[in-house]
C-alpha cells in the first residue's frame, strides 16, 4: 500500500521533470535560439513576455506534455536518468543524456543573451581608455586620507566583533534547540525544532545587505544598524553550523550519561558539550573573520565603518582615495584571514 | 532473591523489525548472566529495554518488586541510577580526565549546577578514587581519558558504573573491541565485582569460551526469542548450531 503510493509519487515526479525539461527546451529553442540568435529580434522586455505572449507559453507547455508522454512511453526520460534507472549502454540512456546536454547548451546560449555579454563593450579603444584611467588612479593611492581610513576600518573590525559576540548567547541556546538528535523524543520538541529550523533558514536566506537596509530605516544610519544586520545574519548562520555539529556527535557518551540517571541538562553538558566545544570556538572565530568582510559591504548601504567611507569617495569619483581605502581593506582582511586560520589550526 | 523480572517483553522498531519477541526472563540477585546470540538477535535491545534507554513496545519490567515499565521523569532517573551500564565503545568523554569521567557516574545524586561547576562532595571524590583502585588504574586518575588504551578505558567505564553503587550492572559487548588478553582482564574485573561486591551482572557476549568461564547462567536469543536459558556448561555442539545456525563454527578466545 505505502510502497504503491511511493511508486505513484515517483512516477508523478518523473513526469513533472520530463514536462519541465521538454517545455523549457522548446521555449528556449524557439524564443532565444530561433528568434533572437537566428532571426535577430531583440529580447522582449520582461513584462511584455508574460502577458502578450500567452499563446506561446501554452504551446510550450503543450509541447512539454507531448515530450513527457513520449519519454514515459519510450523510457528515454530525464526523470529516470537522474534516478539512475536507465541501464548503461541502452539507447534510452543515450537519448536522455543528449536531451540533458541540449538543456545545458540552450541554457548557456540563453545566459549569454540575457547578460548582454559583449566583447566590444569591454575591449574597444574608448573602453580600454576608461579602464586605464580607473586602474591608474586606483594604483596611485593618495595617502592623505589614510588616518581617516584606518579609523574607519578599526570601526568596522569592532563592529564585526560586536556582531559576533552579541550573536553568541542566542546562537548557543537556539543551536541546541535546533539539533534533531536532541529534539526527537517528544511531539513538542519536534515542533520547536521544526519551527526554529524554518525560521533560521528563512532569516539566513535574506542577505545581510537587505537586513542592513531594514535596520538603517529602523534605527538611524551608522555602525549600529550595520552591527544589528550582521548580528541577525550571524545568529542564523551559527545556529546552522552549531546544530549540524551537534547532530554529528558520537551518541555513545550521551547514552552512557543518560544511563547513570543524570538530568537532561547534565546529559547535554557532559555528553554533548565536550564534543562540540572546540568546533564551536573555531566556527565562531571564522564567523568574526567573515563578519569583517561583510561589514565592509554593509557599510556601502549606510552601515558605517570603512564601507560607508568607500561609498562616499566612490560617489565623488575620487579614485585615488578609493584606491587607498581598497588597499586598507585588503590588508586588514588578509591579516584577519591569516590570524583566524592560525588560531583555528591551533585549536584542532 | 529475584532482582529483575521481564514478562513477555517485546520491542518492535518503527521500521517493523521485531527485535524482542515476548521475552520472559527472571534474574536473581548475585547472578552473572551472559546473553548470547548472533548480531541482530536482540541482545543490545534487551539490555537497553531493561534500563529504558529503549522503550519496550509490550510487556512488563519488574525491578526489585516494582513495575518500572512506564515510569517517567524523576522516577525513571532514580531507577536508572540504580543500574550501571558499560558499552562496547566505552563511551567515555575523551577530553575529560579519568577522574571526571568516573565522577560522571554520580551525576544522578549531584545537583545540576554543582555538577556543571565541578563541585562534587569530597566523599564522592574519595569513592571515585577507590573505584579506580578496584579496577587497578588509580595512577591514571588525572590523565585525559582518550589517552588510555581500550582495556583501560573500559575499566574507567566500570569504575564510572560503580559510582552508582548499582544493584545491577548491564554490560553491552564489553570486550568486543578489545584484544584477547585485554578481554580477559576486563572480564576478570567484572567477575570480581560480581563475586566480591555481590553485584548482579547481565552481560552480552560473543565468545562462548568467555561465557563458560565467567557466567553463572547463559541466555540465548535468536531473532528476539529466548531459545536457551540454562547453565553455560549445557551448551554443546547441538545447542551451538541451534543458536548460531548450521554453518557456525565455534571460535575460542584464550
Amino acid at each position: 500500500m505505502s510502497k504503491n503510493r511511493h511508486t505513484i509519487k515517483q512516477k508523478a515526479l518523473q513526469l513533472l521533470f520530463d514536462w519541465l525539461g521538454g517545455a523549457y527546451l522548446i521555449a528556449t529553442l524557439h524564443r532565444i535560439v530561433w528568434r533572437v540568435v537566428l532571426i535577430g529580434d531583440s529580447l522582449p522586455a520582461a513584462h511584455s513576455t508574460l502577458i502578450a505572449n500567452v499563446p506561446d507559453w501554452a504551446i510550450y507547455a503543450l509541447a512539454g506534455v507531448l515530450i513527457a508522454i513520449a519519454a514515459s512511453v519510450s523510457g528515454a526520460s530525464l526523470g529516470l536518468l537522474v534516478r539512475g534507472e536507465l541501464s548503461i549502454g541502452s539507447w534510452q540512456r543515450a537519448a536522455a543524456l543528449h536531451w540533458a546536454s541540449a538543456l545545458l547548451a540552450v541554457t548557456f546560449v540563453t545566459g549569454w543573451v540575457v547578460t548582454n555579454i559583449s566583447l566590444v563593450d569591454m575591449f574597444s579603444g574608448e573602453r580600454i581608455h576608461a579602464a586605464g584611467r580607473i586602474f591608474s588612479s586606483l594604483l596611485t593611492p593618495h595617502f592623505a586620507i589614510l588616518p581617516q581610513a584606518l579609523s574607519a576600518i578599526v570601526e568596522t573590525v569592532y563592529l564585526a566583533f560586536m556582531a559576533t559576540v552579541l550573536a553568541l548567547p542566542a546562537s548557543l541556546v537556539l543551536s541546541f534547540l535546533s539539533a534533531r538528535n536532541l529534539m526527537k523524543d517528544s511531539l513538542w520538541k519536534r515542533f520547536v525544532y521544526t519551527v526554529l529550523r524554518a525560521l533560521t533558514n528563512f532569516i539566513r536566506s535574506i542577505e545581510p545587505l537587505v537586513w542592513a537596509v531594514i535596520f538603517t530605516v529602523w534605527v538611524k544610519v551608522g555602525p549600529f544598524p550595520g552591527m544589528l544586520a550582521l548580528m541577525v545574519h550571524t545568529i542564523s548562520s551559527l545556529v546552522k553550523q552549531y546544530s549540524e555539529q551537534i547532530e554529528d556527535i558520537d551518541p555513545g557518551p550521551v547514552e552512557a550519561i543518560a544511563s547513570t540517571g543524570a538530568r537532561p541538562l547534565q546529559i547535554v553538558w557532559f555528553g554533548v558539550v565536550p564534543q562540540v566545544a572546540i568546533p564551536f570556538l573555531s566556527f565562531t572565530i571564522y564567523r568574526w573573520d567573515i563578519n569583517v568582510r561583510m561589514a565592509t559591504v554593509i557599510g556601502l548601504v549606510g552601515g558605517g565603518g570603512i564601507g560607508t567611507m568607500l561609498n562616499q569617495y566612490q560617489m565623488l569619483a575620487q579614485w585615488h582615495e578609493v584606491g587607498t581605502i581598497v588597499l586598507v581593506i585588503a590588508l586588514v582582511v588578509w591579516v584577519m584571514d591569516y590570524v583566524s586560520a592560525r588560531i583555528r589550526e591551533a585549536l584542532v | 532473591m529475584k532482582l529483575l523480572e521481564l514478562r513477555r517483553l517485546s520491542k518492535v522498531y518503527p521500521n517493523g523489525t521485531r527485535a524482542l519477541d515476548s521475552v520472559t526472563l527472571s534474574v536473581d540477585r548475585g547472578e552473572f548472566i551472559a546473553v548470547i546470540g548472533l548480531s541482530g538477535s536482540g541482545k543490545s535491545t534487551l539490555l537497553r529495554c531493561i534500563n529504558r534507554l529503549i522503550e519496550p513496545t509490550d510487556g512488563t519490567i519488574l525491578f526489585d518488586g516494582s513495575d518500572v515499565t512506564h515510569i517517567t521523569g524523576e522516577q525513571l532517573r532514580r531507577y536508572r541510577s540504580r543500574i550501571g551500564m558499560i558499552f562496547q565503545q566505552f563511551n567515555l568523554v575523551g577530553r575529560y580526565s579519568v577522574l571526571s569521567n568516573v565522577l560522571m557516574g554520580a551525576l544522578g545524586s549531584v545537583g545540576t549546577f554543582d555538577s556543571i561547576v565541578g563541585r562534587y562532595p569530597p566523599a564522592l571524590r574519595q569513592m571515585a578514587l577507590r573505584n579506580l583502585e578496584i579496577v587497578g588504574i588509580a595512577d591514571k586518575a588525572h590523565v585525559r581519558a582518550d589517552s588510555l588504551s581500550g582495556g583501560q578505558q573500559q575499566r574507567v567505564a566500570i569504575a564510572r558504573a560503580l559510582m552508582q553503587e548499582p544493584q545491577l550492572l548491564l554490560a553491552d559487548e564489553p570486550v568486543a573491541s578489545l584484544d584477547p588478553a585485554t578481554s580477559h582482564s576486563v572480564m576478570r574485573y567484572l567477575g570480581y565485582i560480581n563475586r566480591e561486591l555481590g553485584m548482579t551482572v547481565v552481560c552480552n557476549l560473543h565468545f562462548l569460551s568467555l561465557v563458560r568461564e565467567y557466567s553463572t547462567r547463559a541466555v540465548a536469543l535468536k531473532a528476539g526469542v529466548v531459545v536457551f536459558d540454562g547453565s553455560p556448561a549445557e551448551i554443546d555442539q547441538e545447542w551451538f548450531r541451534h543458536i548460531y545456525g548450521e554453518d557456525a563454527v565455534e571460535v575460542e578466545i584464550r
